[in-house]
């Protein structure tokens, strides 16, 4: 994505093509199908925040659904038992996921590249392990319901939380996938805010040599904390929609599975770019949710198959993602336009990520891979 | 005709070019250098003759065209590169950095030329054992030049041995170079930008400027150059 | 009962989760933990393997170590005697290894100039082959026996399945063959060469391509035997080595990521911890794997290069 300011004509229509579907799209689906998309919002939102931390800070976790998986209980938690009401306890959960996130920050300033991956992977497996050993709080590997004390019958229980829609004509399910996709919006309107402010650039230039970015001003240690802490508080309010929209939560939903599929929605999308993990997010949604039921049973199985060879052949030929290589796509074609004259001189920060990916030390190929 | 004949030789890094077509001959058991200051293209030149960089023209060796032959072909063929910076095996022992150098060989002597080349540079001898890793710089570049001749090289490509040596050591290992070489009778290319006291060893030279040669002759010739002089020689 | 006890813990849960009989005995604890760390030193000594020639941590061994058990499983399965089943099985690894290094992995260059790629790529290995295996040999838990049977012998009063005794024995042969070929081959020499400077040895005529390959091979066929040794205690299923990984890998973050014999005393190490810690410290008691994730953190933190590991390697 370009600024706002910058964006082209092919852009423009295709943000308008985007808002129009989905208002629409709720209309047209069935209940259980809207559910699904709030679930890959919920992904998104996850994506959206780890991508600050990976795609433009290049702390790579491999450890984010343990962060959302914390979100999600915080809400269980506070509805449950302490009978908060339902949104405030997305604040809740974002405020309690960035205290996590700049506690894992901190070993995080010394431990780097491959072995920050490593020790994330950990946190990941050991997630729901723990849940499980505090049992006594988060319901062990039954899981939390969350029920609040509803007017039923003309009694007060504990029931189920609900989404009763105050307008007429929109169904409960439709109620909620609003509430979520604003919740989403706003999440999305504050990381592109974050990366395109000083503090954004600064992100990059840390990723990109850490040395000179001390050396020209920035507090490299407080800006990675930080962003650690943000990454996760994002990645909670993932969580936390998780589990309003689901009503339920279980260890088994915050595996190390989840923290993988979180990284692929990055890098499928389009890692340093806003927008590139909203779309990885949605790409596995429509694969694992939409396409893979549809197959024939032998071929719905091959579905982490075709994932992972996609993956991969993704990183060899397309490193920067969709997104990455929808924006290529754009700039050769405007610059044929121009002549091919033009340079764009002002270069955007997210266009130029290619490097987080596809740099050797010999043979700087400035078409962005190498053989 | 020359052991070796580079023509046009033009080779770059990506869009960068680097060299603007060089022609450089080496005779049989000539040793040559050439000179040029930092980033003029002399490390390239050799990478290039190695097949470590793409490049274009032409590069024969022993009457037949090499360009674009891995390094570890033309090492069949008996030519040997010692890379800038030495490019010892850091956690590999002396004995074993010999012993790599000798891997592509197929007859039973290596062992006993590890010996021999450890008698050959009696510092390397006395740390047989020690890491390559954590040897000053002078004997790391001995131990380079001992590793590439057990290839039983009959031409080496020699990356400025001087590199970071305080000149007494330069002129210790230049000293043992010629030594060698003689016994060896092997060709040398030397690229270096120490230019006096690589003049004192070369029989030719050639001065390399922004990827072209621009001055080329015997030694002393260049030695006498007004301008190599305060250019190079810091007279 | 939560059934899926047994996949949540390491190896032999059962004598450990409280199901069976308690254990008090802190010695049959330890023997608990001492098998368990043999499995965890083969997988790290897969991890070592390919760090020391490609210098990159393979978060998709435990998945090929899954992948080459299932084939052993099939050999098996067809009659053939366990031994020649796991030589089956490790030629099947190797062969994967290979494949994957020639076209996943070493198209990518330096591993630490570009850790995400890296990451990224071993974790679509990681995907790829846990659906491979999932689409040939199904969802549903194999049985693999025990190569060395389920009859134990008694020592000083304690129990010692010969199982285990199997494990450490097969380990210690490995180190001991790992150690022969670096130390007295040509090919164990260019492989250490290409691991620590891998433009010369080229310039010295090694091929540097055929060493790295050789690296994955061997680290997946080493592999299969965690595999092996982990199955008949966890069930053979497609998750079979995915906490094994976690504990493979605590074991040479300790004892240095480069390192042979740093892989065989932090597998003992980690393997002892996550039995003897949960017993004792009743915070511990359904997470084995805490005690070696604080060790991960720690030695991190602390000692990058680990008990046993070269200086050069802590890049952390
Ligand atoms: N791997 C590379 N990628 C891009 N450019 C390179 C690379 N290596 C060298 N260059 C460029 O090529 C030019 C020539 O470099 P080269 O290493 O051949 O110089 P040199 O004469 O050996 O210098 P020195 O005396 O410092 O070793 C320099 O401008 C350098 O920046
Ligand atoms: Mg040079």
């Amino acid at each position: 994505m370009k600024s706002l300011r910058g964006v082209g004509p092919v852009q423009s229509v295709l943000w308008a093509i985007a808002l129009v579907v989905l208002i629409v799209l709720p209309f047209t689906s069935a209940p259980f199908r809207v559910e699904q998309y709030i679930t890959w919002m919920t992904i998104a939102v996850a994506a959206g925040g780890l991508n600050l931390l990976t795609g433009y800070n290049g702390q790579i976790s491999v450890g984010h659904g343990a962060l959302y998986g914390t979100g999600a209980y915080t809400v269980a938690i506070l509805v449950t038992d302490a009978e908060w009401p339902l949104l405030p306890t997305v604040i809740a959960a974002a405020v309690v996921c960035f205290m996590v996130g700049v506690i894992i920050g901190l070993p995080a300033l010394r431990i780097k590249g491959l072995y920050l991956a490593l020790v994330t992977l950990a946190v990941a497996t050991l997630f729901p392990l723990v849940i499980e050993q505090f049992s006594d709080l988060t319901g062990g590997s039954g899981g939390l319901t969350l029920t609040s004390e509803q007017l039923y019958r003309g009694s007060i229980r504990d029931r189920r939380v609900k989404w009763e829609s105050p307008i007429d004509g929109l169904a409960s399910d439709q109620w909620k996938y609003f509430i979520f996709l604003g919740i989403s919006i706003v999440c999305f309107v504050v990381i592109a805010a974050i990366v395109k402010s000083r503090v954004g650039r600064s992100l990059v230039a840390i990723r990109d040599n850490e040395t000179a970015a001390e050396v020209s001003g920035i507090n490299v240690s407080r800006t990675k904390i930080i962003t650690f802490g943000v990454s996760a508080g994002i990645a909670g309010i993932g969580g936390a929609m998780f589990a309003l929209n689901k009503g339920q939560v279980n260890p088994t939903s915050f595996t190390l599975t989840l923290s993988i599929y979180l990284l692929v929605a990055v890098v499928l999308g389009g890692a340093s770019t806003v927008i590139g993990p909203a779309i990885g997010a949605v790409i596995y949604g429509v694969f694992i949710d939409v396409i893979a039921p549809e197959l024939p049973e032998t071929l719905e199985s091959a579905t982490p198959l075709i994932l992972g060879t996609l993956l991969v052949a993704q990183m060899l030929m397309a490193p920067s993602g969709i997104v990455g290589w929808f924006h290529d796509l754009t700039e050769k074609v405007s610059r044929r336009r121009q002549g091919g004259g033009k340079q764009d001189k002002n270069v955007d920060v997210t266009v130029t990520t290619h490097e987080v990916v596809a740099e050797t030390d010999l043979e700087t190929d400035p078409g962005g891979f190498h053989p | 005709m020359s052991l070796l004949e580079v023509r046009d030789l033009r080779a770059g890094y990506g869009m960068v070019e680097v060299l603007f077509g060089l022609d450089i001959d080496v005779d049989e058991g000539e040793l040559v250098v050439v000179l040029g200051a930092n980033g003029s293209g002399k490390t390239t030149t050799l990478r290039a003759i190695s097949g470590m960089v793409s490049a274009t023209g032409s590069v024969t060796y022993k009457g037949q065209e090499v360009l674009g032959k891995r390094p570890d072909q033309l090492l069949g063929m008996g030519m040997s590169h010692v890379p800038q910076g030495r490019g010892t095996i850091n956690a590999l022992s002396v004995v074993d950095n010999l012993r790599v150098g000798g891997i592509s060989r197929k007859d039973s002597e290596v062992d006993s030329d590890v010996e021999l080349w450890l008698e050959r540079f009696p510092r390397l001898g006395e740390r047989r054992d020690q890491l390559a890793g954590s040897m000053s710089g002078g004997e790391q570049q001995m131990l380079a030049i001992a590793r590439a001749f057990m290839s039983k090289p009959e031409f080496l490509l020699l990356d400025e041995p001087s590199l970071g040596l305080a000149p007494l050591v330069t002129r210790e290992v230049f000293d043992r170079l010629r030594d060698v070489t003689a016994d060896t009778s092997t060709s040398v290319l030397l690229v270096e930008q120490n230019a006096n006291l690589a003049l004192q060893f070369a029989a030719r030279g050639y001065v390399l400027e922004a990827g072209e040669i621009v001055m080329s002759g015997p030694a002393e010739e260049l030695q006498g150059d007004e301008a190599i002089q305060k250019a190079y020689l810091g007279i | 009962m939560r059934p899926s006890r047994k996949r949540i813990w390491g190896s032999d849960a059962k004598s450990l989760s409280g199901r069976g009989p308690p254990v008090n005995n802190f010695l049959e604890i330890l023997v608990v933990g001492i098998g368990n760390g043999a499995t965890y030193a083969m997988l790290g000594l897969g991890l070592v393997v390919i760090y020391r020639s490609t210098g990159l941590l393979n978060f998709a061994s435990g998945e090929l170590a899954m992948f080459s058990t299932f084939i052993v499983w099939t050999f098996w399965n067809l009659g053939f005697p366990m031994w020649l089943a796991i030589l089956g099985g490790m030629l099947g690894g190797f062969l994967i290894g290979v494949l994957v290094h020639k076209v996943a992995v070493s198209p990518l260059g330096d591993p630490h100039e570009r850790p995400l790629a890296v990451v990224i790529v071993t974790i679509g290995l990681f995907l790829g082959l846990n659906g491979a295996a999932q689409l040939i040999w199904g969802t549903v838990d194999k049985r693999l026996d025990p190569w060395f049977g389920v009859s134990q012998i008694t020592v000083g009063g304690v129990a010692i399945a010969w199982q285990k005794i199997g494990a450490v024995v097969v380990l210690f042969v490995m180190v001991l063959l790992l150690w022969a070929l670096f130390k007295f081959t040509k090919v164990g020499l260019s492989m250490r060469a290409v691991a620590s400077n891998s433009e010369s040895s080229a310039l010295c005529g090694v091929s540097v391509q055929n060493m790295l390959m050789l690296g994955w091979g061997m680290a997946a066929g080493i592999g299969t035997l965690a595999g092996v040794f982990s199955a008949p205690n966890l069930g053979l299923g497609t998750n079979l080595m995915q906490l094994t990984l976690v504990f493979g890998f605590a074991a040479i973050v300790l004892g240095g990521f480069d390192s042979i014999l740093g892989a065989v005393v932090g597998g003992f190490v980690v393997g002892i911890l996550s039995s003897v810690v949960p017993q004792y410290i009743t915070v511990f008691e359904k997470m084995p794997l805490a005690p070696a994730f604080i060790l991960i953190l720690a030695v991190l933190l602390f000692r990058p290069q680990g008990l046993f590991g070269s200086k050069d390697v802590a890049r952390v």
